[in-house]
């Protein structure tokens, strides 16, 4: 055996900065838990139509942004807490995090017009900020993502938009899966200083894109042996629940609340 | 740059709705003609491609980190039309499931980003591309086209949340929604877009595309043969400064009207009156009177001409060369 096999050599490598790798890491693993978490969603206990859900959310937004009435906010906001509070904690924890991070956001905006004295317009943009935020996450959080966008196939969005939002949501996950582990052999192959790391970030994304290019035809060519003519339609029948006209009975009340407070 | 919901008025949302109704249903019948079925699941793809591409963050000076948007890149790796279906899908996404940018505010955030970014990013580098037919002018165009595209992205945004506190103001005055005048949003965006994010996105562009032309030039997007005429990227560029011309609270300099011009000053002296010929001469009474339309909100209004005004000087000038077209075309025969 050679001598310098047995002997000890204490190895420290020079301090490297390899933050934004981690970060990229983080962000992607965000995206991809969230994606997986989708498949684990049981259906709502009270199964409310999709479509319903996707148009209450919008209307709800917009009267949300037309309105200049306090109260009718706080109705609102009273409201979104009861859902909240419905769901689950795990649940409730992510939709409030992200919600409460963007409203913060807002306020610190404006927070320079606050101290010019107009904490009134602030205090209402956040809390419309927020209010927006936690009706849209609760719609994310509770409706499995391809019912809603087959719900927005009712609202007349064409099929070549929802074929291309639905291949989207897809690969976003097999994508994220592939370019997750090119970053992870970046991280593991830089020992010590590597400075080549900024290069090998365009490497990544460049062979993302060239991937995905891969990804397109194989898909088309599986497509066309099925049988696909571009066309694209949705199967599931209308049926109306009891839920679903409960459901409707919370947008009239609303849509009341907010012609009775909310003046526009 | 994403806008989230309530920093910009309903209106101000449903005008970039309006602004970006034509762009969509061109792109998507653009797709449709140009690219065969087999280029359907690309779009898709590519969608996720510019979704995961946001998540990619690259070291700044100081210790921090930033993303590009891509806008320019897709736009050069798959052709302009499918770029903007691809990143209006992103922010859909985005929008809808993972509450990052508004709903109300998505067509404004497409307006911002799947077309100003992708499209007049394209034109300036395929303006520069055409002209400097070496791979130094190739990659000059890409640099110019990426920062320029996302700096009037920034721009178009600094706008859209300037022009709210000017329009939208409750009875007490007070504005209802994003507060701060242009005055301050412009270089509130403008700087940090201009210093630090456009040099990423130049710098992230350049990066990915040369890595994607050395190891499989075939893959990107070849584009249309003929020129692009440089009048293309003026008139994008001129109808997105046109909110600007609100900012002006006079009227343009000769162009008084009979009620404004005894309140001109001229040699530190008010005109005082108004020229008789003027008050009593003809009145011509526009369809767009001072740019804005009955019944909807000044910026709609002036929008609207701009549009409308950019379309008939387009007309004008086609009709001109039609003209000249048919008088080159005779002159050899005779």
């Amino acid at each position: 055996m050679p001598d310098w096999l047995v002997k000890n050599q204490p190895y420290s490598p020079p301090p490297d900065k390899d933050q934004f790798i981690n970060k990229s890491i983080l962000s992607i693993l965000r995206i991809l838990s969230k994606l997986k978490s989708q498949s684990g969603y049981q259906m709502d206990k009270f199964q409310v139509n999709a479509a319903l859900k996707v148009a209450f959310t919008f209307l709800l937004v917009i009267l949300l942004s037309l309105s200049t009435s306090y109260t009718f906010i706080l109705v609102v906001d009273v409201y979104l807490l009861v859902v909240l509070s419905l769901m689950e904690g795990k649940e409730i924890v992510k939709i409030l995090s992200v919600s409460l991070a963007m409203a913060i956001f807002t306020f610190m905006i404006l927070l320079p017009n606050v101290v010019l004295g107009n904490t009134y317009t602030s205090m209402m943009i956040t809390l419309k900020v927020l209010s927006t935020l936690i009706a849209v996450n609760i719609l994310s959080h509770s409706t499995r993502w391809h019912s809603i966008t087959s719900a927005l196939r009712r609202f007349g969005v064409p099929n070549i938009f929802i074929l291309v939002l639905d291949i989207t949501i897809k690969y976003i996950s097999m994508l994220g899966d592939f370019s997750l582990n090119m970053l992870y052999s970046l991280k593991l192959r830089s020992v010590g200083r590597n400075n080549n790391k900024y290069a090998s970030m365009a490497g990544i994304s460049g062979t993302m894109f060239i991937k995905s290019k891969e990804m397109a035809e194989d898909m088309y060519a599986a497509m066309e042996c099925r049988g696909f003519t571009g066309e694209y339609t949705v199967h599931n029948k209308w049926k109306w629940s009891m839920a679903d006209l409960l459901y409707i009975l919370k947008t009239v009340a609303i849509i009341t609340a907010f012609l009775y407070w909310g003046r526009i | 740059m994403h806008i989230p919901d309530n920093y910009l008025s309903p209106s101000t949302c449903m005008v970039m709705g309006a602004a970006m109704l034509p762009v969509w249903t061109v792109a998507v019948s653009k797709v449709k003609t140009e690219a065969t079925k087999a280029k359907l699941p690309m779009i898709g793809i590519g969608a996720a491609f510019s979704f995961l591409l946001m998540m990619f963050n690259i070291p700044l000076p100081g210790g921090t980190t930033g993303h590009a948007i891509g806008g320019t890149l897709l736009a050069i790796l798959l052709g302009p039309y499918a770029a903007c279906i691809a990143i209006t899908v992103t922010l859909f996404i985005q929008a809808l499931l993972f509450g990052d940018g508004g709903i109300l505010s998505f067509a404004a955030n497409s307006f911002n980003m799947a077309f100003i970014a992708s499209f007049l990013g394209y034109f300036i580098y395929k303006f520069i591309k055409d002209r400097a037919k070496t791979a130094k002018g190739e990659y000059l165009g890409i640099i110019v086209g990426s920062y320029v595209g996302l700096n009037m992205a920034a721009l178009a945004t600094a706008i859209e949340f300037g022009i709210q506190p000017l329009l939208f103001t409750n009875a007490e005055g007070l504005p209802l929604y994003s507060p701060y005048p242009l005055s301050v949003s412009i270089p509130a965006m403008m700087i940090p877009h201009l210093l630090v994010a456009g040099v990423i996105e130049a710098l992230f562009t350049v990066a990915i595309y040369s890595f994607i032309k050395k190891v499989s030039p075939d893959t990107i997007f070849e584009g249309t043969k003929h020129k692009i005429h440089p009048i293309y990227g003026l008139l994008v560029t001129l109808i997105c400064l046109t909110p600007l011309g609100l900012l002006a609270s006079g009227t343009a300099w000769g162009e008084w009207g009979a009620d404004e011009i005894k309140n001109v000053v001229s040699g530190g002296k008010q005109l005082g009156f108004t020229p008789a010929g003027m008050k009593n001469g003809f009145s011509f009474n526009a369809i767009l009177p001072d740019y804005s339309v009955t019944g909807l909100p000044e910026i709609a209004g002036y929008l609207l001409s701009a549009v409308a005004g950019v379309a008939i000087m387009m007309i004008i000038f086609k009709i001109i060369s039609s003209f000249h077209k048919k008088n080159s075309r005779e002159i050899p025969k005779s």
